[in-house]
C-alpha cells in the first residue's frame, strides 16, 4: 500500500492521528517518538525539550515539545504516564528526528495505570497501516527525510 | 463563513501569553471560532519557547527598567515588545488552511499580512522564512505554535518602535550598543509611522490587516470577546504562566553560550566578528560582523549574519558557499573563505581556553 512515501512500521503502536509512535519494551515501559508524517509536517526540527524524568504527564499534556522554523508545538500524549528518560542524542541533535524518525526515539515513559489499558488507546498492525496511509492521502502529505 | 475579531488592548506580557495558551487550547477543543486577535504590550522581553533567559537577555537591565520577562508559546528568538508595536494573531483550525505543511501555512498568512500592511500605502513583502519587509527593512516578525489540529500564528508590526530599546534588553556584545552600531541596527528595521510620515490611527491599521485576512480566507469578521470557557482557560493559563517557574522553564548556563571574538586582516580589509556560540551543540547562534571592509550591496553582511544564524559549525564552509553562490556581491578583494576563516578563529580561541 502506498503511503505517499511515508514509512510505516506495523509492529509499533500509534495515536489515532498518527502523530506519535510507541514501542512496547520488556520492562513494561513504552518508548515514544514522532512518526514520519509528523517529522515531515514539522520540517527541520531545531529544538526538542522533554519533561524531567519522574514527571507525571496526564493524557493531553505533551511528553515533549519541538520547534521548527519558528513553529513550536507538542509531541502529544494520549495516556497518563510518567517520564522515565529522554534520548540525549536527540536533545543534542534534534535533526535526528528528521533523518530516522523511528530510530530516534524521544522519551521512555511508564503508563501510570495498566499497560494494556494504555495500549488499548492506540492502534497497531494492519489497522494502523490503513489509517496511517489514509491520513497521508487525505491531507496530501508526502514524506521527506532530512539530511545531515 | 464568519470568524471572530478581538482587540484585547494593552496588557502585561503574562496576560498576553496566557491568552495565547487559552485561545489556542480552546480552538483545539473546538470551543472557539477561528479568530483574529489584535494585542499590545506594556514593556517586556519575550523569549522564544525553547530559549533560556540567562543566555538571551540582559536580566539586570530588564529588572532596573521595569521590563517584564516572559516566555512565548511560539518558537523563534527573543524580542522586545512595548506600546509602540501592534501584535496580530490568527487562531485557526487546519480545516481553514487545507494543508498541514508549516512552511506553506507561514507563507500564506505572511503574504496576506503583507498585503494588509501594503494597503496602508507602503510596499510590504513576505521575506522567508518569517519576516515581512519594506525595501529590505523589517517591519514585522512572525512565529507560530500548533497543537493537534489547531494553530496560532502571530506577528508584530512596528509602528513607532525604537530598536535601541530592544538591543538593550538582549544579551549582545557591548559594542553593539555604540552609536554607530545602533544606527546600523536602525537601518535594518522600519516603522510604519516613518513610512507614512505620520502615526497612523490604530483602528485604520487593524482594519487593513483584518480586511486582508478576510479576503485571503474568504471570511467575514465579527467583533467579539472571550466566551466563558475561554475566560476560564485564560485564568488557569495565567496562574501557570505568570510565575517564575514558567519563565525559567528552560534554564541553560551562560557559560554554555560564550560571546567570542576574532579580528583578522585580509587582502580586502580588516574583518571582525563576534559570535554567540553554543558549546553543547557546537552551533553558531548569532554573528555580528564589523570591520574596515567594503561590500555592495550594503546589506550583504546583515544577510550573511541572518543566513548563518543557528547553524552548525561543522557546516560553516558549505553554508557560506551556498550563501554567496548566485548572489552577486562586490567585495573589493574580500573572499567568501575569509568569512569562514575569521569565524573559525573566534571559535578556536575559545576551544584553546577550554
Amino acid at each position: 500500500m502506498d503511503c505517499n512515501g511515508c514509512e510505516f512500521r506495523p509492529e509499533l503502536y500509534y495515536d489515532d492521528q498518527y502523530q506519535i509512535w510507541a514501542r512496547r519494551e520488556e520492562d513494561g515501559s513504552l518508548t515514544v517518538g514522532m512518526t514520519d508524517i509528523s517529522q515531515t509536517i514539522a520540517g527541520k526540527i531545531l529544538h526538542v525539550r522533554v519533561r524531567k524524568p519522574g514527571t507525571l504527564r496526564p493524557a493531553g499534556k505533551p511528553v515533549a515539545t519541538i520547534e521548527s522554523g519558528k513553529w513550536a508545538g507538542p509531541v502529544p500524549n494520549v495516556f497518563d504516564c510518567v517520564i522515565e528518560a529522554a534520548n540525549h542524542d536527540v536533545l543534542e541533535d534534534p535533526n535526528l528526528l528528521n533523518i530516522e524518525p523511528y530510530e530516534a526515539w524521544i522519551a521512555r515513559v511508564k503508563p501510570a495505570g495498566n499497560l494494556e489499558e494504555a495500549l488499548a488507546l492506540l492502534v497497531t498492525g494492519e489497522t494502523a497501516r490503513a489509517g496511517y496511509c489514509e491520513r497521508t492521502r487525505r491531507e496530501d502529505i508526502h514524506c521527506e527525510r532530512g539530511a545531515r | 463563513m464568519q470568524w471572530r475579531v478581538i482587540d484585547t488592548g494593552v496588557r502585561r506580557a503574562a496576560e498576553n501569553m496566557a491568552l495565547n495558551r487559552a485561545l489556542l487550547d480552546a480552538r483545539q477543543a473546538d470551543e472557539s471560532p477561528s479568530t483574529l486577535r489584535f494585542l499590545r504590550f506594556t514593556p517586556c522581553a519575550l523569549l522564544g519557547f525553547h530559549q533560556s533567559a540567562e543566555q538571551e537577555l540582559n536580566l539586570e537591565y530588564c529588572a532596573e527598567h521595569g521590563v517584564d520577562v516572559q516566555r512565548r508559546i511560539t518558537g523563534g528568538g527573543a524580542i522586545y515588545f512595548d506600546e509602540t508595536q501592534l501584535g496580530w494573531e490568527l487562531y485557526l483550525h487546519k480545516r481553514d488552511l487545507g494543508t498541514a505543511d508549516m512552511s506553506v501555512i507561514t507563507r500564506r498568512i505572511c503574504e496576506a499580512a503583507a498585503r494588509g500592511i501594503s494597503a496602508l500605502g507602503v510596499n510590504a513583502v513576505f521575506r522567508p522564512r518569517n519576516d515581512i519587509e519594506v525595501d529590505g527593512r523589517k517591519i514585522s516578525g512572525t512565529g507560530g505554535a500548533f497543537d493537534g489540529d489547531a494553530l496560532m500564528y502571530q506577528g508584530t508590526l512596528l509602528i513607532q518602535f525604537d530598536v535601541e530599546k530592544m538591543l538593550r534588553v538582549l544579551r549582545i556584545p557591548a559594542e553593539k550598543l555604540a552609536d554607530k552600531a545602533i544606527a546600523s541596527a536602525r537601518e535594518r528595521v522600519i516603522n510604519l509611522a516613518d513610512l507614512l510620515g505620520d502615526v497612523p490611527a490604530l483602528e485604520k491599521v487593524q482594519a487593513s490587516i483584518q480586511q486582508a485576512f478576510a479576503a485571503e480566507f474568504g471570511v467575514e469578521f465579527m467583533p467579539g470577546g472571550l466566551n466563558a470557557t475561554e475566560q476560564r482557560r485564560y485564568e488557569e493559563a495565567l496562574a501557570e504562566i505568570d510565575t517564575p517557574d514558567w519563565v525559567d522553564m528552560v534554564q541553560k548556563p551562560v557559560s554554555d553560550r560564550p560571546l567570542l571574538e576574532a579580528v583578522q586582516k585580509f587582502a580586502g580589509g580588516l574583518l571582525r566578528v563576534r559570535v554567540a556560540y553554543d558549546k553543547p551543540t557546537e552551533r553558531l547562534k548569532q554573528l555580528w560582523f564589523t570591520g574596515d571592509v567594503f561590500l555592495q550591496p550594503k546589506r550583504t553582511l546583515a544577510d550573511l549574519e541572518a543566513h548563518l544564524r543557528d547553524s552548525p559549525l561543522e557546516r560553516l564552509d558549505e553554508n557560506i558557499a551556498a550563501f554567496f553562490s548566485g548572489r552577486p556581491a562586490d567585495m573589493l578583494g574580500l573572499t567568501p573563505a575569509d568569512f569562514a576563516t575569521v569565524i573559525k578563529a573566534a571559535v578556536a580561541a575559545e576551544k584553546e581556553q577550554a
